[in-house]
């Protein structure tokens, strides 16, 4: 990616007629990341150590790559559960706009991101294979790549807030790398009959396992909210 | 194997890629819904495909009964010439015509591509009639969005090349980003209406250039063709059928964001 992007800046130098040097580099000056996918998961399947451990997990990432000077949150929802209220994903995430590590703005807001109009939900928004890219600027491995892992856990539905029912979405709340399933998007909004980022299906069981076996990795959302 | 007679239309080398790809998606149980494509495959008749061919003449198509006869003309060379084919564009209410919306050119559905892959039940999945069927989205995507040959439309990020948007360099390869499809439609699947701005080229009759040179041009005035992305990546926002306006109606202008007049193709019976 950082080849073909000194290739694309080569090309720009040579055929904008008068573009300075200064021009160019001003286009080297990219938004800061404000959004992720992780590329590693937590290697116990869902069991990420509820909210806290994956939210501890997003920051270390972005540590990494010089981003921890931000506030990290997964995009995970968790459910009502022993008398804890649900909580939403779409409510952890700030109010955007959100950036890829690439520079390229994800979504301007929530509305924007989750398609909460009709025409915002019919037009989708600026997430896809080739945006949706983990904190080293990579594109995550989806359909036809080997191997395939575009399960990125959310536990939400397509409005971006926790289930209702009594089953469970989150693999109990994301403690559990056994029984339970987890709902999951598609990084590359390839699969499962529709196109959905972050509530495309259930996986069959919360275990390593059992993610990868349904094309997935454990991987996660981070968003900034600062 | 509906798989296997999609590689064989590829280079060697293409066909090594998708090979160690497919294989894996078949070996990795993710593919649930791939080996239930399979099955389909036996059941289910082509009634949608991406035009494995341009016309050439930018979006200069003949109007829309030129547009239909190169689906028809398509279909009849894939051996689906006994079906009534349209293409999925829109007209807009010129010179005392009423508009046509697209979504109302293409029959009930359901549709399914040259595998025999569903990419829509109706017309309400297709385009996302409801909120929740708008956030969940069809089953048009990358690999669904196939011609009627079976064959990919390359897109974003494939083959990343500095001469992709010129339309003499493109016609020597099939190895460049091509995902720009040729609707004039809104995310709705209407017609552009209500507006001076033309997005549909004069209804499929002109080539004229567009007015920005060199330039990606996206003024808002036109001429212009609206078009969506068949690999769902790219414009801003990934829709299948109105992702963006072109920066003119000539070939070149279409080439220039990557796209080479392609259209889709339903059939209506």
């Amino acid at each position: 990616m950082r080849r073909l992007s000194i290739a694309v800046i080569a090309v720009g130098l040579g055929s904008v007629m008068g573009a300075s040097l200064a021009s160019a580099q001003r286009t080297l000056e990219l938004p800061e990341m404000e959004f992720f996918v992780t590329s590693r998961g937590m290697d116990h399947g869902a069991n990420l150590g509820g909210l806290v451990g994956a939210d501890g997990h997003c920051q270390m990432l972005a540590e990494t790559v010089g981003a921890g000077y931000k506030t990290w949150r997964a995009y995970l929802s968790t459910q009502a559960r022993g008398g804890q209220p649900a909580i939403n994903a779409r409510d952890r995430i700030g109010t955007g706009p959100w950036h890829n590590a690439r520079g390229a703005v994800i979504s301007a807001d929530q509305n924007e991101l989750h398609g909460d109009t009709l025409a915002q939900a019919q037009l989708g928004s600026n997430l896809y294979k080739r945006s949706a890219l983990n904190e080293r600027g990579e594109v995550v491995n989806g359909v036809r790549d080997n191997p395939n892992q575009h399960d990125i856990l959310t536990g939400s539905q397509l409005d971006g807030r926790a289930f209702t029912d009594d089953a469970d979405h989150t693999c109990n709340n994301w403690t559990s790398e056994a029984e339970g399933s987890a709902q999951v998007g598609h990084s590359d909004r390839i699969g499962g009959g529709n196109t959905s980022w972050n509530s495309a299906h259930g996986s069959r069981g919360c275990s390593q396992r059992d993610l990868i076996n349904t094309g997935g990795a454990g991987y996660f959302y981070c968003f900034a909210i600062d | 194997m509906v798989h296997w007679r999609l590689f064989g239309k590829m280079g060697a080398g293409m066909q090594k890629f998708w090979l160690i790809g497919g294989a894996m998606a078949l070996s990795v149980s993710a593919s649930s819904y791939l080996a239930l494509a399979s099955q389909a495959e036996e059941q289910h008749e082509m009634t949608f495909f991406v035009t494995s061919e341009a016309i050439g003449d930018g979006a200069n198509f003949g109007g829309l009964e030129g547009a239909d006869a190169h689906c028809q003309m398509l279909a009849s060379a894939a051996g689906a010439g006994g079906k009534t084919w349209h293409a999925y564009l829109s007209t807009q209410p010129y010179d005392g015509q009423s508009a046509i919306n697209a979504r109302d050119r293409i029959g009930e559905g359901p549709w399914y591509n040259v595998n025999g892959t569903m990419i829509a039940r109706d017309n309400a999945h297709l385009h996302g009639d409801t909120l929740d069927l708008a956030r969940l989205g069809n089953n048009v995507t990358k690999i669904t969005n196939l011609n009627e040959k079976g064959e990919i439309i390359y897109g974003f990020g494939d083959f990343p090349d500095p001469m992709d948007d010129y339309w003499w360099y493109v016609q020597t390869t099939p190895f460049t980003n091509r995902h720009e499809i040729i609707t004039g439609s809104q995310p709705n699947g209407m017609s552009y209406v209500e507006t001076d701005i033309d997005h549909t080229c004069r209804n499929w009759t002109s080539n004229a250039a567009g007015t920005c040179g060199q330039n990606v041009c996206r003024n808002g005035i036109g001429p212009m063709a609206q078009v969506g992305m068949s690999d769902r990546n790219g414009g801003g926002n990934g829709s299948w059928n109105s992702a963006h306006p072109t920066g003119g109606c000539g070939q070149d202008d279409l080439v220039r964001t990557h796209g080479h007049g392609f259209f889709y193709c339903f059939a209506i019976d």
